[in-house]
């Protein structure tokens, strides 16, 4: 490769490890203490207590958000980046496992407590993973991520017309009150759990195996890569993930719907996520939906301004696709300076 | 007893028989050369006994068992070790995480830590352990094709399906890549290799299956089959085989 200097990008020079340590450990400690300084600060508590309010209401809820999008995301990396499947119908296993969580704990149905109910609830979207898994994952690239899209929008089609289900109005599980802080945490513990696996995954033979089929499948085979097995371990994995986040999301939310549970911006944002902020890597993904999250938040409910997002989200995938292929960790983190040289090496680099 | 004996093989492609009624025997700790000119049925072959196609007929067994109907990653377990023709490295990997591959799965089924262990020692046994931090990607055409060979090796194969890793090497590199699969022998392994290079045949293989349209043409030492009239009508045309007939007779 003419014109980049230091040989191959797999042995990357201290100083881009440093900056990237740096940019992810200034951004997690931002999100840590926010959720740290959170109890003391919430607007009834600091009311009784006669402190200034440093986290309301509704920044709990974008806090709660952005971890909802890290599981979301990281489950997705496991499929989409560590695999090479370009799953685009993941929302599926949320609102499986959102409506799965509303049956278990309506007091008219299941009636389990709400732990229980958010625990079993992702049994439902790993079943689906791997019964639709099995002959979806014999589809290779766009013939994949069509065949996932559209089982996604079926699903969701079938259970808004399923009455026990609630149809089109949808289901209501019980109002958990004051429980702004407690679902902040219950979601940041199943980001915690999705990145964690992924960071088990990686330093298994699992993931080895993994990567080793995104890579070429066949050679994967012959080497021994059980290949079906391990494509369907992923799905189902990244299925339970989602499927808890999902859980988690409707009791906090109490009410879900086919919109909610379905929602195509939700499919669409986790896998722009992940992609922006690095797919195949560990903290692409968590990085990725902390600043889009934040991104969307800063430029949503201002009336027109929403519609501008969307095109801005649009353009953004576009251009971390062209320029910044490997995501932004690898931006940060790569074997070069941040400048106009890398972007115009990695498009070298990775068009063809 | 043999190590691996096809019986009988069938494959067909559509209405195309790529291989018709193929029967032959490899020995433990031999070197068996395929040959036969391109569209032969070779890497078919290869693609039958690594499990990436499924037979029409017949039967193939390694170690006294059946293995024909399994998939190539029980295969590969078993201990059938096989390279591409056109090398398949893993590009996002260093050289040392490909041949990991390799140890973590197949017949080796090593714990990572030990996988990389064992990488380190396939690498060593190919000449690239100079390389092992290197990305695949900066390698050059005869050192992925040694990365192939140790990827295969690492999974600790009792037999090695070789597809044409001479091919598009200088000699020099053909000389050098002669004493790997030398070494790689040596070490204890059966080798198959489909070669289109003679000089590659006749110093390595103790025994030479020749295929033609699909059918196994003539078997023997190098020596022998190189020449057979048939293979030299088969390689080079009726007219030629003709010509050698008269110059020699």
């Amino acid at each position: 490769m003419p014109g980049s200097p230091g040989g191959s990008f797999s042995t990357r020079p201290d100083a881009g490890g440093r900056r990237l340590r740096r940019v992810l450990l200034a951004v997690f400690a931002v999100a840590v203490l926010l959720v740290l300084i959170a109890p003391l600060s919430t607007t009834d508590q600091a009311d009784s207590l006669g402190l200034p309010v440093l986290v309301d209401k509704s920044q709990i809820r974008i806090l709660t958000t952005i971890a909802m999008f890290v599981v979301m995301a990281t489950a997705w990396n496991l499929v989409g980046g560590l695999t090479g499947y370009g799953a685009f119908g993941n929302v599926a296993f949320f609102g499986l496992g959102a409506y799965a969580c509303a049956v278990l704990v309506d007091p008219h149905k299941l009636h389990l407590p709400m732990l229980a109910g958010i625990a079993l609830a992702p049994i439902v979207p790993i079943a689906f993973a791997v019964l639709v898994g099995l002959p979806l994952l014999r589809l290779r690239s766009h013939y994949f991520s069509i065949a996932t899209l559209g089982t996604a929008v079926a699903v969701g089609e079938v259970v808004k017309n399923v009455e026990y289900l609630g149809g089109a109005n949808g289901l209501f599980p019980p109002i958990v009150r004051r429980g702004d802080l407690l679902f902040l945490y219950l979601m940041v513990a199943v980001a915690a759990i999705a990145v964690g696996s992924v960071y088990l995954v990686l330093r298994s033979r699992f993931g080895y195996g993994l990567i080793a089929i995104r890579e070429n499948e066949d050679a994967a085979a012959v080497l021994g890569v059980n290949t079906t097995l391990y494509k369907v371990a992923a799905f189902a994995l990244a299925a339970g993930l989602t499927g808890l986040a999902g859980a988690v999301f409707a009791v906090w939310n109490s009410f879900i719907n086919q919109e909610l549970g379905f929602s195509l911006d939700f499919n669409i944002q986790m896998i722009l996520m992940a992609v922006v902020g690095g797919a195949g890597t560990l903290f692409g993904p968590v990085l990725g939906a902390i600043l889009l999250e934040l991104l969307l938040q800063a430029l949503a409910g201002q009336g027109t301004v929403a519609v501008y997002a969307q095109i801005g989200l649009g353009l953004l995938l576009a251009v971390t696709v062209i320029f910044v292929p490997r995501g932004l960790v690898d931006f940060f983190g790569g074997s070069s300076r941040l400048s106009l040289g890398y972007l115009r090496r990695t498009l070298r680099e990775t068009s063809v | 007893m043999a190590l691996l004996s096809l019986v009988h093989v069938d494959k067909r492609f559509g209405g195309v028989n790529a291989l018709t009624d193929v029967g032959f025997q490899v020995e433990q700790d031999e070197i068996l050369g395929l040959i036969g000119p391109n569209g032969a049925g070779k890497t078919t072959l290869l693609n039958c006994i690594s499990g990436v196609f499924p037979l029409d007929g017949g039967s193939i067994h390694f170690a006294g068992q059946r293995i024909s109907g399994l998939p190539p990653h029980r295969i590969a377990r078993l201990g059938i070790g096989r390279t591409f023709q056109v090398v398949k490295p893993f590009l996002s990997m260093t050289v040392r995480e490909n041949a990991a591959v390799g140890a973590l799965f197949g017949a080796s089924n090593l714990q990572p830590r030990l996988a990389f262990q064992a990488a380190e020692e396939v690498l060593e046994l190919v000449g690239m352990a100079a390389k092992s931090g290197h990305a695949v990607g900066s390698l050059t055409i005869p050192d992925r094709k040694r990365l192939e060979v140790a990827r295969a090796l690492a999974t600790k194969p009792r037999l090695l399906l070789l597809d044409e890793v001479m091919a598009g090497l200088n000699a020099v590199e053909v000389e050098e890549a002669l004493d790997m699969v030398r070494t790689v022998h040596r070490s204890g392994v059966t080798i198959v290799l489909i070669e289109h290079v003679m000089k590659v045949v006749v110093g390595l293989c103790q025994r030479v299956v020749v295929l033609n349209f699909g059918q196994p043409l003539a078997a023997g030492t190098p020596e022998e089959v190189l020449r057979d009239e048939r293979v030299i009508e088969a390689y080079l045309g009726e007219k030629y085989a003709a010509r050698v007939r008269r110059a020699g007779g």
